[in-house]
């Protein structure tokens, strides 16, 4: 599991994973993830390369996410593959952290 | 504890014989997070033999991370040098896994359904880590659960027939 960043115009942080959010995978980006969260004010988290994502991974989403919240910023998550999307859409994980297809449209929703 | 493995290739036959209930394949790990990338290796292997389509592969791996996470951080508390025993075996076009240990009973099957447990509406509704059970209703082609003398088995079952 791999992870980087790349700084977007209007305070976006784009972080790209890439590999399964399995548990080991979830450690393995856990501590980046927080730190990032920790000082993003708007967060898109993309999906495109992520296999397999099972609680453990959704864990690493969610976590996050909340801290920017918390901070009065925003996450959305960007696409996410059928079966990653279907464990998404299994947690409502979708329903409370935004989930598109469009990088123009996922990007629009944060600024 | 010491870990095993019996497979059921048939030495000098060309077809590899598959695992029956009677003559399952058995994998023991010990209560070790770090011990699940063994079970999916060991669970790949079968899974290459079948041909399985990436649908079937996806809710394997995803049920017995589910599964074996819960029975090592809840049922055996994080705790390592408990036996986790996993049977596996093909009947009437369908792929079984059967997950033991000897953790005090918990019923997951009995968990409230996803509508009693999360009201969707904001990031706090969700609870981080307590998805698993949602994920294998969903994933799983069947569960079913018995409550054994000593500890738990969890019996998770995948259709092979093309959907």
């Amino acid at each position: 599991m791999t992870i980087s960043t790349e700084s977007i115009d209007g305070d976006i942080t784009r972080i790209l994973l890439d590999g399964r959010m399995d548990i080991e995978g979830a450690a393995a980006i856990d501590l980046r993830m927080n730190v990032l969260a920790g000082s993003a004010k708007f967060l898109l988290i993309d999906l495109r390369n992520v296999s397999f994502i099972g609680s453990m991974g959704l864990r690493s989403i969610v976590i996050p996410a909340e801290a920017v919240r918390r901070r009065g910023g925003k996450t959305v998550l960007f696409g996410p593959v059928p079966l990653v999307e279907k464990v998404l859409k299994t947690s409502n994980i979708d329903q409370v952290i935004p989930v598109f297809h469009e990088l123009d449209t996922a990007l629009a929703s944060l600024r | 504890m010491t870990t095993s493995e019996t497979g059921l290739l048939s030495k000098g036959s060309a077809l590899p014989q598959m695992p029956t209930e009677e003559q399952p394949d058995l994998l023991v790990l010990d209560s070790r997070l770090a011990e699940l990338s063994r079970a999916q290796s060991w669970s790949e292997s079968l899974e290459d033999r079948l041909g399985l389509d990436e649908n079937t592969r996806y809710a394997i791996r995803l049920c017995l991370e589910e599964s074996l996470a819960n029975v090592v951080l809840h049922g055996y508390r994080n705790e390592p040098g408990h036996p986790i025993v996993i049977r596996r075996w093909l009947s009437s076009d369908t792929l079984y896994f059967a997950v033991e240990d000897k953790a005090p009973p918990f019923t997951p099957v009995d968990a409230p359904p996803l509508a009693a447990t999360s009201e969707p509406g904001n990031i706090e509704s969700l609870t981080p880590g307590g998805n698993g059970i949602r994920l294998l209703r969903q994933f799983a082609g069947s569960l079913a659960y018995e409550n054994l003398p000593e500890g738990n088995r969890l019996t998770i079952g995948f259709s092979l027939q093309p959907s």
